[in-house]
């Protein structure tokens, strides 16, 4: 069943054609990779699906729904949630303020509710927090919990900006360059993690650059240049493809 | 986040402050301070009003980061509007005659709609738009309260409005004082409690995510726009509150009591005391109009300079303590540097 659906999305900056009519699809429990050279149009792809940037044309359909101008709040509450390429980590914030912050419709977000300090919303608190803690375990950063997020590492923000994106209980994670500037090792982990995550039902399109990284763990490749898509296949049928290999993988 | 609750809560003190104020106010009882200590009650009154002012303005600027570069505006429509609904014959200008309550709550209103226009028509424009009209709306209405002058008064103001707590209470001005701080005291103690309950809360979280980014906040699912204009208007409402308070403390509205001073006195209050910092915010108040008030002693025993040379001294001080602050304290005497993102 297709989860996304892109139809000739298209943005420009100025004369600058940025994505010109990209069309592809993930279905569920797919993992995706994106590849293409630098400029490519993938984080503007991103920005596009996400809401982020307003696309020129183009639709996107998400679980059946055309949510081409819907804001990005509306995608993270349907499901669709990204990562940023650099990663953006609310630095102002604790790392456990971080996680708790996505918490889906939280009764102590809204006004009534916490100056009332309503038993709903402390016990939604009660559980996001547990919630939150879990994932900390999960990605290493139990000892972080009350640090400022500006205190990380760059790979610890990398980990963060994951498990944060997991509180939405997302049914489709976008991730921009999830392994960059990540050492092997942490690597080796993130991939690991997102493995499990997919084992349980959460479908993933990552933008990577290192084309080793993604072979073991996609499904399925599309490959960017200026703009388009160059081509769309299995990892073994990408690198064979010639047109790719002159664009991206032969240079 | 941290919790700085205090061993009261503050709500409900100030609830059953509230409650005793106005039972004290229905009383035969009134206290008569001494003499000596007027002056302090004076700008006690004036601390309290203003103190609502910085409530309403450290949940937008200290919390959310809305930058808000006129907070007398919403302060003097609040005022002037309920003035005019309730002067009896003011001299060359509108007076409705309407009992205080009604002119309280059109002060508030009124307030809140101008704060629903500006948010609505630049909250979601760039940052800086926020200051640059909120700013330009305080000209004008400063312009307009001088301008219009058959509805205003003009530089005359706006006499005969009525006095609801010196119509109360017994034991002349200095009895009045009393019974104003009381009651402005209650409000003002109930409006921080209720602000902080918002901001120590997983709305106050969303707040200081918008501060922080509000990108990111969009993508994690938060509708940043709606709380931006809530908060705007919230800050709104208690400005307009404390404008009407003022007025009916004074039986009038007159435009120096809402001046750029205000502003002025409001945000260095926050800035020195942390922005972000409830009850630090509250303490920078008290520390930059603790030393205007001390100052103005020390005027009167230095006889060598005119009160005009005085006040441009004055002026320079705060702004050298301002530079002094901002220099090596960035986030304020209470402020926490991490939160607001600065090195100190
Ligand atoms: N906000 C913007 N304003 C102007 N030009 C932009 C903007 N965002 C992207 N571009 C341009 O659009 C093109 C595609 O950029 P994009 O960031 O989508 O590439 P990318 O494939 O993600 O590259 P990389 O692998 O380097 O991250 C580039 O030429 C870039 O300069
Ligand atoms: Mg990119």
């Amino acid at each position: 069943m297709t989860l996304l659906a892109v139809e000739g999305l298209r943005r420009s900056f100025g004369s600058l054609v940025a994505v010109d009519s990209v069309s592809f699809e993930v279905e569920r429990g797919e993992v995706v990779g994106m590849i293409g050279p630098n400029g490519a149009g993938k984080t503007t792809t991103f920005n596009c699906v996400s809401g982020v940037l307003p696309s020129d044309a183009g639709t996107v359909t998400f679980e059946g729904a055309d949510v081409t101008e819907a804001p990005p709040y509306d995608l993270a509450r349907r499901g669709l949630v990204r990562t940023f390429q650099q990663t953006r980590e609310l630095e102002t914030l604790t790392v456990t303020d971080n996680m708790l912050l996505p918490t889906p419709d939280h009764p102590g977000e809204r006004a009534w509710h916490a100056v009332g300090r309503t038993a709903a919303s402390e016990q939604r608190e009660q559980e996001a927090r547990e919630r939150a803690m879990d994932l900390l375990g999960t990605f290493d950063l139990r000892g972080m919990v009350e640090e400022y997020a500006a205190s990380l590492s760059g790979g610890q923000r990398k980990l963060l900006e994951l498990a944060r994106a997991l509180m939405l209980d997302p049914s489709l994670l976008l991730l921009d360059e999830p392994f960059a500037g990540v050492n092997p090792t942490l690597t080796a982990e993130i991939v690991e993690h997102i493995e499990a995550l997919n084992a349980d039902g959460l479908t993933l399109l990552i933008i990577e650059h290192e084309l080793e990284t993604l072979t073991d763990l996609v499904d399925r490749l599309i490959v960017l240049a200026d703009g388009r898509v160059l081509a769309t296949g299995t990892p073994e049928a990408i690198m064979e493809n010639e047109e790719v290999i002159d664009a991206y993988l032969g240079g | 986040m941290k919790f700085e609750d205090l061993p009261v809560d503050a709500t409900r003190a100030g609830a059953v402050l509230l409650v005793l104020a106005v039972a004290f106010l229905f009383s035969p009882l009134f206290v008569r301070p001494p003499a000596a200590t007027l002056v302090l009650f004076e700008v006690g009154v004036l601390f309290l009003l203003y103190a609502l002012v910085l409530v309403g303005l450290n949940l937008q600027f200290g919390h959310t980061g809305l930058v808000n570069f006129g907070p007398v505006a919403f302060f003097a429509v609040g005022g002037y509007v309920a003035a005019i609904v309730t002067a009896n014959d003011p001299y060359g200008a509108v007076g409705l005659g309407l009992p205080w309550p009604v002119g309280l709550a059109a002060g508030v209103v009124v307030a809140v709609v101008l704060g629903a226009l500006i948010g609505a028509s630049t909250l979601r424009l760039r940052d800086d738009f926020l200051a640059i009209v909120t700013l330009a709306v305080a000209e004008i209405v400063h312009g307009l309260i001088v301008t219009v002058r058959d509805v205003t008064g003009g530089s005359n103001g706006l006499q005969n409005v009525p006095r609801p707590i010196a119509a109360t209470t017994g034991g002349g001005g200095a009895g009045e004082l009393f019974a104003t701080v009381l009651v402005f005291g209650a409000l003002a103690v109930l409006f921080y409690g209720l602000f902080h309950r918002l901001s120590a809360s997983p709305y106050g979280r969303v707040l200081r995510a918008i501060r922080a980014d509000e990108q990111v906040t969009e993508t994690l699912g938060k509708r940043v726009f709606r709380y931006k204009f809530v908060v705007f208007v919230y800050g709104a409402a208690v400005a307009g509150l404390a404008g009407a308070l003022l007025v009916f403390y004074n039986g009038a509205a007159a435009p120096g009591f809402f001046t750029i001073n205000v502003t002025v006195i409001v945000w260095i209050g926050m800035l020195i005391g942390g922005a972000g910092n409830d009850r630090g915010v509250l303490g920078g108040l008290a520390i930059i109009m603790g030393f205007q008030l001390a100052t103005r002693f020390l005027n009167e025993q230095l006889p060598v300079i005119t009160p005009d040379q005085f006040a441009s001294v004055r002026l320079m001080l705060i702004g050298l303590l301002l530079m002094v602050i901002i220099k090596y304290r960035p986030e304020g005497i209470w402020g926490d540097a991490d939160e607001l993102g600065v090195e100190s």
